[in-house]
C-alpha cells in the first residue's frame, strides 16, 4: 500500500568497482547530511546520504564526533583506575564493559569472582539489557514518527534506574562490578520493588504490542524494510538480535556459557524475516526474556555471601604477562574487552569489541544505498548501535 | 617533767612554740640545702638549688611574721599540737646523706620532709585562730602539698624510667 | 492488514485518564539511600595519608592543610580537598580510605553561581556533612590487604629452654604480600627517629629488588640487623594500615631486605668511604648512637676511633638485649660493615681508667660522648640493700658475657619495660635449664594497659611462663630472721599518671600483696655514669636536669665535646641511630668550618 519501490534504471550503472558513479554536477543528486545532531540519528553520528528525489542512493558513515580514547587512556591508568572508565564506553548499556573488563582482569590474575558476584552481576547484566531495550523500543518508534513509545519506555526504564540506582548507588554509570567481584549486596527489599517495575513494564509492553506492533503503519513501514540478507551476517560481523531475526539462532548466554547463565532457563528469540519488523519482535521477545531471567536470578540467587574475592592492594596491583579476550552477549551482539598486559601495573592494550563498530558503520552503508530518505532513521535504530561504542 | 613535755602530754602547745619549731624547720632545711649544694655532683645541683630556693621562700614569710603585731599578740595563746608534729619536729635535725649523695637520696629525704611538713602545716591550718598567722599556714599547707606532689613526679621520672 | 491493526493502537488512549508519571520538582528529590553524592569525611577520624588522593584516577583530590588540624603521629593534618568538575563519583577513594573516615551524602543537587564553591574540603560546613545516608562501603576496606602475613615463630614450649632467636623471619614469598598491604602514604617516615625511607624500601620488597632496599636502609640506617628485630617500631604505631587492621610488618621487612642481603654484597653496595681527610674524632662507646656517628664519619673520609669499656661493640644492642631477640652474629655484621668502613674500635678500653678525656681531646679533632645508660635504678625500698636483690641490666651484662648469674627457683621482678620482660624471660630460660622449670612474678606500677614494655613482650612472657601483676607498688624486700630474700611485699596502684601525664602514683595501703621468692631484681629505670668526665669536666660542663645539657645540634656546653643517645635523650635503638646521624653532621660541620678557618 505504502511500500517504497526504488527503480534503479534511472541511475548510472555501478563501475568496475561496484560503487555508483555519481556526478552532482549534473544537478540530478543531493547531498544530505543525517547528523550528527538529528532526532533520527542514534547519537552523535552522521550519515551523509545522496539523495535522488527521495531515494538515498548513496549513504557514508561518519564517527568521532565522540571520541574519547578510552583505549588509550587506559593505558596510563592503573587497573583499579580502569575500573570508572570503562562503564562509560557504553552509555545506555555501560554494564557490559564493567563486567568484561572486571572478567578480563581476573583472569589474567587468576582470580575467581565469588559466587554470589557471579549472581549478582547476571542480575545487573540483565537489568542493563532490559533498559538498553527499553531505548530500543522507544526509539524505533520514535524513528516513525510514534512519539508515545519514547515516552513510555522511558518512563520504565527510569523506574529500572530507580533500582539501578538503591542497588549500586548511581543511575547511569553504576561502577558496581569491581574486579575481583561486586561492591555490595541486595539493599532490603529489593525482589518486591524490583517486582512493581517488571509489572509496570510488562503492562506498558502490553500497550507497545499494541500501539506498535500491531498497528498497520508500523508494520507496513518496517516490513520488508531493511533486509539484512542472512549470506552478509558473516563477512559484515552481524551478531546478536541483529542475526537472529535473520534465523541465526545464536546466543553467546547459552553457546559460550558465562556468570551463572548455565544455571538459568531461557530460549532465544529468532525470527526469520530479518527486516525491520523482525528485529525489532526479536528485541520485543528479548525484553520479556530479561524480565523473566530478572525474576529467575532473584528467586535462584543466594541470599548471603562474599561480594568480592582477596584481592592485591589496588594501589600497586601489577598483573603478569598475558593476554585474554572476554565476550559476552549485550543487548546489540557480541561484546568483548581484549586485555593484554606485560607484567607492570598498567594494561598494555585494551581493546574493545563492540557490536555497534560494525552495524553502525559497514553494514549501514551497504543497507542504505535504495531506501528511501524517510526510512533512514528506522533503518538505523533497528541495527541498534550506540555511537559511544563505536569511538573508544 | 619540763613544760614541753607537759604540753606535749595534754596534747596543747602555745602558738610561740609551734612557731617556733616551724621557722627553725624551714630555718635548717634552707641551711642544709645550701651546705649541700657543693658536695653534690654538679649533674644533680639543679635539684639541690630548686629544694634551697623553695625553703628560702619559707624562712622569709616566717621573719615577716614575726615582726607582725598581731602574730605576736597571740603567741601565748594555746592551741591543739598537731599529730604529725612529733615527724615535723624531727626534720630539724637533718641526716647524713654522706659525702656525695646521688639524686635519689636527695630526692628520699626531700620528699619525707615534705611529706611531714605537709601533714603539719594542714593541721594548723585548721587549729589555728583566724588571723594573719591561719593564713600563713594555710599557704604554707598549699604550697607543701604542690611541692610534694612535684617531687614524687621527678622522683618517678627520674628513678623510673620506664626500664627501657 | 485487516481493519483491526488500523483499530487496535487506539485503545491505548485509555491512558489519556492516567496521572503523570513525571517528577514535577525533581531538585530535592531524595537519592537512593547508597546514593553516591557529595563526599563526606569525619575530619577528626580522618588521618590524611592521603591514599584517596592516590587512587583518584581523576586528580580530583589534593590533600591540603585546614586550619585546625594539626600534624600528629599517624597523622599528616591534611584533609581531602574534592574538585568536582573533576570528580567521577566512583567512590574508589572512600573504599580505599584506610580509616573508613570518607563517605558520600546522598545529595546531588546543588546549584550555585560560582564555579570554586565546587571545590571544598568535605566535612567542614557543608548542610550534608552530617547526614546519615549516602554511600559507604560495605564492611572493611578490601581494596588493600587488612591482615598481616604471618611470621613463624618457635613455640613457647620450644623456646623457653634456650636462647635461640625466637623469630624466623620471612620467606620471599610471604615478604611481598606483606609488601603489598602497603599504600605507601609515608605517615611512618614522619614517625621513625631516624625518618627511614619505609616506604620505598617496603617497595624494593613488593619489586624483589634487595640491592636497592639494602642501599635504600643505610642511606638512613647502619644497623638494620639490629632494628629488624629489635625495633620498637613506632612507626607500625602510626601505620595507616592498623585502622581496619592490622599496621604492615615494617620491622620484619626491613630485617627481611638484611636477610636477603649477603655481608660482602652489602659492603659492595655501599661502596668505599671518601678520601682520608686527616681529621680524627674519638667516640666513647660502641653502642648505636656511638657506631652511627662512627660510620658516618668514616664514610666522610674522617678518622675514628671508638673506645668501648666493655669487652665487645653494641652497647646495649649487645649486653642488654638477650640473644633470643637478637643474636650476636647478626649484630656482629652490622658492627661488621661500620669497621669495613674504616672504623677502629678498642674494646675494653675504658675512659677514665685506661686513657682520660684529656688524652683523647688532645689527640682528635672532636670526641663524641655516647656512653648510654647502664646504671640500673633500685627502688631503694627497705629490704634492698644486700645479697639477694639485684639490678637487671647488671645480670643481663653478666649474661652475655657468659658469667654464671645467681639463680633462685622463684624470682620476683620489678619494672614494667622491655629490661623488666628482658630479664625476666632470661631468668626464665636459665630456671628451665636448671630446675626444669619456670618461676617468675612481675611486678609493675603501671596498669597492663600502660605497660611500657612492647605488647608482644607481654605477650610472649606470659606464654613462657611469667607470671605478671600489674599496677603493684613495690613497698619492701621481705627477708627472714637471717637476712634471707622471702619475697616481695607491694600495694595496689590506684593511678600512676596524674591529668598531664606525668608520674603521681597514689596507692591503696589496704590491698597490700606478698610475692614470695628468694631473689628480686630491679628493672625500673637506668642512670648513665658519668664518672668518666672526671670532677674537672663534670664541673666546667652545663647540665640539665642531671643530664648533660646538649643543643638541638648535640653540642655540649665544651666546643670539642660532643654528646649523643641515651645518655642525653633517649630511650631506644632508633632514636640513638637517628642522634647518632645528627651528631656525626654537627662534628663534620664543625670540622668543615674549621677547614675554612685554616
Amino acid at each position: 500500500m505504502f511500500s517504497f519501490k526504488p527503480d534503479r534504471s534511472q541511475y548510472p550503472a555501478p563501475g568496475p568497482d561496484g560503487k555508483l558513479q555519481i556526478d552532482l554536477e549534473t544537478g540530478k543528486y543531493l547531498k544530505l547530511w543525517q547528523g550528527p545532531n538529528h532526532p533520527g540519528i542514534t547519537g552523535n553520528m552522521s550519515v551523509e546520504l545522496t539523495v535522488c528525489g527521495d531515494e538515498v542512493v548513496e549513504g557514508k558513515t561518519h564517527v568521532g564526533y565522540l571520541h574519547r580514547g578510552f583505549e588509550k587512556l587506559m593505558e596510563r591508568r592503573t587497573f583499579i583506575q580502569v575500573f570508572p572508565i570503562v562503564c562509560r564506553v557504553c552509555v545506555p548499556e555501560p554494564d557490559f564493559n564493567e563486567y568484561c573488563y572486571a572478567a578480563a582482569v581476573e583472569d589474567l590474575a587468576g582470580i575467581e569472582a565469588p559466587e554470589y558476584a557471579q549472581w549478582m552481576r547476571t542480575l545487573i547484566l540483565e537489568m542493563g539489557r532490559f533498559n538498553s531495550y527499553m531505548m530500543f523500543l522507544g526509539g524505533i518508534g520514535g524513528a516513525l514518527g510514534l512519539g508515545i513509545t519514547g515516552q513510555w519506555m522511558t518512563y520504565v526504564r527510569d523506574l529500572m534506574l530507580d533500582r539501578f540506582e538503591e542497588l549500586t548507588g548511581a543511575r547511569i554509570y553504576h561502577m558496581f562490578i569491581l574486579p575481583g567481584g561486586v561492591r555490595g549486596h541486595l539493599p532490603e527489599g529489593f525482589e518486591g520493588r524490583m517486582e512493581e517495575v517488571l509489572d509496570t513494564a510488562e503492562r506498558y509492553l502490553a500497550d507497545i504490542d499494541r500501539v506498535m506492533f500491531s498497528n498497520s503503519v508500523f508494520k507496513t513501514r518496517t516490513k520488508g524494510v531493511g533486509v539484512i540478507d542472512p549470506a552478509l551476517f558473516e563477512p559484515y560481523g552481524v551478531t546478536g538480535p541483529n542475526a537472529r531475526a535473520g534465523g541465526v539462532a545464536k546466543d553467546l548466554r547459552k553457546d559460550s556459557p558465562y556468570l551463572v547463565y548455565d544455571q538459568l532457563d531461557f530460549e532465544v528469540a529468532t525470527a526469520t524475516d530479518s527486516d525491520i519488523f523482525a528485529r525489532a519482535t526479536v528485541r520485543r521477545a528479548d525484553v520479556q526474556t530479561s524480565i523473566d531471567l530478572i525474576r529467575q536470578i532473584l528467586k535462584k540467587m543466594p541470599k548471603t555471601g562474599p561480594a568480592m574475592a582477596k584481592i592485591p592492594n589496588v594501589l600497586h596491583w601489577k598483573i603478569p604477562r598475558g593476554e585474554t579476550y572476554i565476550k559476552g552477549e549485550c543487548s546489540r551482539g557480541e561484546y568483548g574487552y581484549y586485555l593484554v598486559t606485560d607484567g607492570t601495573g598498567y594494561p598494555r592494550r585494551i581493546n574493545v569489541r563492540g557490536p555497534s563498530y560494525t552495524h553502525a558503520m559497514a553494514l549501514l552503508e551497504h543497507l542504505i544505498p535504495g531506501t528511501n530518505i524517510s526510512d533512514v532513521a528506522a533503518l538505523m535504530v533497528s541495527l541498534h548501535t550506540y555511537p559511544p561504542e563505536i569511538e573508544r | 617533767m619540763s613544760e614541753t613535755n607537759k604540753a606535749k602530754l595534754t596534747g596543747k602547745a602555745t602558738v610561740r612554740e609551734i612557731f617556733e619549731t616551724a621557722t627553725e624547720f624551714e630555718k635548717v632545711a634552707h641551711r642544709f640545702y645550701t651546705e649541700l649544694i657543693p658536695n653534690v655532683s654538679k649533674d644533680i645541683r639543679w635539684l639541690v638549688e630548686e629544694l634551697a630556693e623553695e625553703e628560702l621562700e619559707h624562712v622569709e614569710l616566717f621573719t615577716n611574721l614575726s615582726k607582725n603585731p598581731e602574730v605576736d599578740a597571740i603567741m601565748a595563746a594555746e592551741i591543739a599540737r598537731p599529730v604529725a608534729d612529733g615527724k615535723f619536729s624531727d626534720c630539724v635535725h637533718t641526716p647524713d646523706l654522706g659525702p656525695n649523695p646521688d639524686d635519689q637520696a636527695v630526692l628520699q629525704y626531700a620528699l619525707m620532709r615534705e611529706s611531714a611538713a605537709m601533714d603539719q602545716y594542714t593541721e594548723l591550718a585548721q587549729s589555728t585562730p583566724a588571723g594573719p598567722l591561719k593564713d600563713a599556714f594555710v599557704f604554707l599547707a598549699n604550697e607543701e602539698t604542690k611541692h610534694k606532689a612535684e617531687l614524687e613526679k621527678i622522683y618517678y621520672e627520674t628513678v623510673h624510667s620506664g626500664g627501657v | 492488514m485487516g481493519l483491526r491493526e488500523v483499530l487496535t493502537p487506539f485503545t491505548v488512549w485509555k491512558h489519556v485518564f492516567d496521572d503523570p508519571v513525571t517528577i514535577k520538582q525533581p531538585i530535592g528529590r531524595p537519592a537512593a539511600e547508597r546514593y553516591r553524592g557529595f563526599h563526606q569525611n569525619d575530619l577528626d577520624t580522618c588521618i590524611g595519608c592521603g591514599t584517596c588522593e592516590a587512587i583518584c584516577q581523576n586528580g580530583a583530590i589534593d590533600m591540603v592543610a585546614v586550619a585546625g588540624y594539626d600534624p600528629e603521629k599517624g597523622n599528616s593534618g591534611l584533609k581531602p580537598q574534592i574538585d568536582y568538575g573533576r570528580c567521577c563519583w566512583c567512590a574508589l577513594c572512600v573504599d580505599v580510605c584506610m580509616t573508613g573516615s570518607l563517605t558520600m551524602s546522598n545529595e546531588y543537587t546543588w546549584v550555585d553561581t560560582d564555579p570554586d564553591a565546587f571545590r571544598f574540603v568535605p566535612g567542614l560546613e557543608e548542610p550534608w556533612k552530617d547526614d546519615e545516608e549516602g554511600y559507604e562501603r560495605e564492611g572493611k576496606r578490601v581494596l588493600s590487604g587488612i591482615e598481616r602475613i604471618h611470621m613463624e615463630e618457635m613455640e613457647p614450649e620450644a623456646r623457653i629452654g634456650n636462647f635461640d632467636e625466637i623469630v624466623a623471619g620471612y620467606s620471599r614469598a610471604e615478604a611481598i604480600l606483606e609488601a603489598d598491604r602497603c599504600v605507601e602514604c609515608g605517615l611512618c617516615v614522619a614517625t621513625c627517629p631516624a625518618h627511614m625511607s619505609i616506604p620505598d624500601y617496603i617497595a624494593a620488597v613488593r619489586d624483589q629488588d634487595y640491592d636497592r632496599g639494602l642501599q635504600l636502609l643505610y642511606e638512613t640506617n647502619p644497623f638494620s640487623e639490629v632494628c629488624g628485630r629489635v625495633c620498637t617500631h613506632k612507626c607500625e604505631g602510626s601505620c595507616a594500615a592498623l585502622h581496619e587492621g592490622d599496621p604492615i610488618a615494617i620491622r620484619w621487612l626491613k630485617r627481611h631486605i638484611i636477610d636477603e642481603v649477603p655481608f660482602d654484597r652489602r659492603i659492595e653496595l655501599i661502596g668505599q668511604p671518601a678520601e682520608p681527610t686527616g681529621r680524627k674524632v674519638a667516640i666513647i662507646g660502641a653502642g648505636p648512637a656511638g657506631l652511627t656517628a662512627a660510620f658516618d664519619l668514616a664514610r666522610a673520609g674522617h678518622g675514628v676511633v671508638v673506645y668501648e669499656a666493655l669487652a665487645h661493640a653494641g652497647g646495649m644492642m649487645r649486653y642488654g638485649i638477650p640473644e633470643y631477640r637478637l643474636p650476636y652474629d647478626a649484630l656482629d655484621r652490622d658492627i661488621g660493615v661500620i669497621e669495613a668502613m674504616g672504623v677502629e674500635i678498642r674494646t675494653n678500653c675504658r675512659v677514665g681508667r685506661d686513657v682520660t678525656m684529656d688524652e683523647l681531646r688532645r689527640d682528635h679533632d672532636a670526641v663524641v660522648l655516647t656512653i648510654g645508660l647502664h646504671m640500673g635504678r633500685s627502688t631503694r625500698v627497705p629490704g634492698t640493700e644486700g645479697a639477694g636483690v639485684e639490678k637487671a641490666v647488671d645480670l643481663l651484662r653478666r649474661i652475655t658475657d657468659g658469667e654464671k648469674v645467681p639463680l633462685a627457683e622463684q624470682i620476683v621482678v620489678i619494672g614494667g619495660g622491655n629490661v623488666a620482660m628482658d630479664i625476666a624471660r632470661s631468668m626464665a630460660r636459665l630456671q628451665k635449664a636448671e630446675f626444669g622449670k619456670v618461676g617468675i612474678t612481675l611486678t609493675a606500677l603501671e596498669d597492663i594497659d600502660h605497660f611500657l614494655a612492647d605488647p608482644e613482650e607481654v605477650v610472649e612472657s606470659r606464654e613462657e611462663g611469667v607470671k605478671i601483676f600489674d599496677a603493684r607498688g613495690p613497698q619492701e624486700v621481705m627477708r627472714d630472721a637471717e637476712g634471707k630474700v622471702t619475697g616481695l611485699r607491694t600495694w595496689r596502684v590506684k593511678s600512676i599518671f596524674d591529668a598531664e601525664g606525668r608520674f603521681a602514683p597514689a596507692y591503696d595501703q589496704s590491698d597490700e600483696r606478698v610475692h614470695a621468692g628468694s631473689m628480686v631484681i630491679e628493672a625500673i629505670g637506668q642512670a648513665a655514669d658519668t664518672s668518666l668526665l672526671g670532677a674537672a669536666l663534670t664541673e666546667a660542663l652545663e647540665w640539665n636536669r642531671g643530664r648533660i645539657k646538649i643543643d638541638t645540634a648535640f653540642r655540649t656546653s665544651e666546643p670539642w665535646l660532643f654528646a649523643a643517645g641515651d645518655a642525653v635523650k633517649g630511650p631506644d635503638v632508633i632514636s640513638a641511630v637517628a642522634d647518632g646521624h645528627r651528631v656525626a653532621r654537627t662534628v663534620m660541620e664543625k670540622l668543615a668550618a674549621r677547614e675554612v678557618a685554616q
